[in-house]
């Protein structure tokens, strides 16, 4: 059998004029966006926060998976890991983008208004950990372990591509993705809290930082093959991503499908089961309504149909199928946060704001605008990395 | 091994130096159109099944079937129980309460496709089996150590002693025996 070797070019060309096409959506989200802000503040920091949470999610699950692969020592990913490194290098950005939350918080957290927690017991039972300093202090930590984490393993990652793979550099690596992990889990599901859960102070779900996880580990792997089919319909590394990788791809996808499916539905039968006011509250403001089409959308559009198409084996390695179900994933991943976020400022039943499209535009844009000037800025493949002979070979 | 004209002969063995030459082989004798035959190793060879011209295996069809079947089953059951067979007021939920039953729905489709790998893979593979005529061969024994076949069955259409033998050889068998069945 022959052995595959590098034989694509390995620099996103230039001349791509993707990265600009989504600076320039930003700049018209950004713009209106600014109006919206004067227009509604109140409205402004839902949909900011629904679309910092949407694609902060894709960047953070790129993190674990790019740890994920260090501490396995995984061979296969090799050939496509520059691209979760890049996500994960985009966390100190999102950092940056973190900070309007914080001016925010009096709009978003109920538990923030000092009138509100002058009148609500469990306001103030709650306030040794929901309170402002210490969310900020909170928030700043994430993000420093979070951006660290990024950075580091993307700056090994290039200083490799240039200088060989050293064994110190290659083991330092592993070395921050063990702590990393950890850290990770804790971070996490800690963000989840803070951002999300906490706008509904009352109600509380153990496993929400889990929910929010297997959301993200299944959009990410969704914007992976995406990305990776752009870049086969450019012409690019279509000797360096084969067949197999997509096949791999795939099977993950259905796998963290499966998951996503298994952690949402049993934070769901939890509360409908034990059926205790205060548990159900949360569930029950969303079937209520139109926000019922919604948590329906989501059941079938997240779980059912991307299950029954991926669950034959040739289905993961049909291109097409694969790329009609990870845009379907990535909308839903929208369409659920939204659904988190939205039911507390507009209870009745859905509305979209204008300004949720608006952000969206101006999160989407920048986010994988600023992904593919970095992706541009280095070879598009860890070209010096141990395992990478091995990845090629993949069958 | 006294008479060997009096027994049923099952086939001829090949063996084969390496992987690579046992995967050549198994291309060749798939070519030439044979289907009963196999290919015997210690481990197992990446793309042995294209080689071989394996027809995909009609086991996941059947472990689908198990599983709607205990999909179907398991909604079936609780349906029957709670609307028909004993209904009961739990936290006023309704009787046919489809979000409560989803945990006993998902255990029996799991179950029902546990058994469906388990029971249609030795139904495919023809288990259980106590014996197999190429145990008789003596230099069979090297399969589990060093050692890499190709089996083809006596019974295959196009199997001819001479011919056969002369295939096997051409295509670089190190050794070509007869091997019968026990009977």
């Amino acid at each position: 059998m022959a052995q595959h070797t590098l034989t694509d070019n390995l620099q996103f060309p230039e001349s791509d004029s993707l990265a600009k096409a989504f600076f320039g959506v930003a700049v018209v989200g950004i713009v209106a966006s600014l109006i919206g802000f004067f227009v509604n503040t109140e409205q402004f920091y839902f949909s900011y926060l629904t679309n910092f949470s949407f694609v902060a999610t894709i960047s953070l699950a790129a993190l674990f998976f790019v740890m994920l692969q260090h501490i396995t020592s995984s061979s296969w990913s090799v050939v496509l890991r520059r691209i979760p490194e890049t996500f994960a290098y985009l966390l100190f950005m999102l950092a940056i983008l973190f900070i309007p939350i914080f001016f925010g918080m009096q709009h978003l957290y109920e538990w923030s208004r000092p009138e509100v927690l002058a009148a609500d017991d469990l306001a103030q039972y709650k306030e040794p950990y929901l309170n402002t300093t210490f969310f900020i202090i909170r928030n700043i930590f994430y993000f420093v372990i979070w951006s660290f984490l990024g950075w580091k393993l993307y700056q090994n990652s290039v200083k490799m591509d240039k200088q060989g793979a050293d064994a110190s550099t290659y083991k330092s690596q592993k070395i921050i993705s063990g702590p990393g992990i950890l850290l990770f889990g804790f971070t996490v599901a800690f963000a989840s809290f803070d951002w999300l859960m906490s706008l509904e102070f009352h109600w509380f779900s153990t496993m929400f930082g889990v929910y929010l996880f297997a959301m993200s580990f299944q959009v990410f792997l969704a914007i992976a093959i995406l990305i990776c089919l752009y870049l086969r319909k450019q012409g690019l590394l279509r000797n360096t991503i084969r067949m197999p990788h997509f096949e791999d791809l795939g099977k993950l996808l259905f796998g963290f499908t499966v998951f996503y499916a298994y952690i949402a539905f049993s934070q769901f039968m939890l509360y409908y089961y034990a059926n205790i006011p205060e548990h159900t509250m949360w569930y029950y403001n969303r079937l209520q309504g139109s926000w019922e089409t919604i948590t329906w959308m989501l059941l079938f559009g997240r779980f059912v149909v991307p299950f029954i198409l991926l669950l034959g084996l040739w289905a993961k390695s049909n291109l097409k199928l694969l790329a009609g179900l990870s845009v379907l994933i990535v909308v839903m991943h929208f369409i659920e946060v939204f659904w988190i976020v939205t039911p507390v400022l507009h209870e009745a039943g859905i509305t979209v704001h204008w300004l949720d499209i608006t952000l969206l535009l101006a999160f989407a844009g920048l986010f994988f605008g600023l992904f593919f000037q970095k992706f541009k800025s280095n070879s598009m493949v860890p070209k010096n990395d141990p395992l990478l002979a091995e990845s090629l070979n993949k069958h | 091994m006294s008479s060997e004209e009096n027994k049923k002969l099952y086939g001829l063995l090949a063996e084969f130096k390496n992987p690579g030459e046992l995967m050549d082989a198994a291309k060749a004798v798939n070519k030439a159109g044979y289907h009963k035959f196999d290919a015997y190793s210690p481990f197992p060879i990446h793309g042995m099944d294209e080689a071989m011209g394996l027809k995909k295996s009609k086991l996941g069809w059947i472990v689908l079937g198990h599983g709607i079947l205990g999909m179907l089953g398991g909604i079936a059951l609780q349906l029957w129980v709670h609307t028909t067979a004993y209904p009961m007021n739990i936290s006023g939920k309704p009787e046919a309460n489809i979000p409560a039953f989803i945990p006993v729905t998902f255990e029996l489709t799991i179950l029902l496709a546990a058994f469906g790998t388990f029971f249609g893979m030795f139904a495919l593979n023809k288990l259980p089996k106590f014996n197999h005529p190429l145990f008789n061969s003596q230099t069979f024994e090297k399969v589990t150590d060093d050692g890499f076949f190709i089996g083809i069955e006596a019974e295959d259409d196009l199997f001819s002693v001479e011919k056969t033998e002369k295939l096997l050889k051409d295509i670089g068998a190190s050794h070509v025996e007869k091997v019968y069945d026990s009977e």
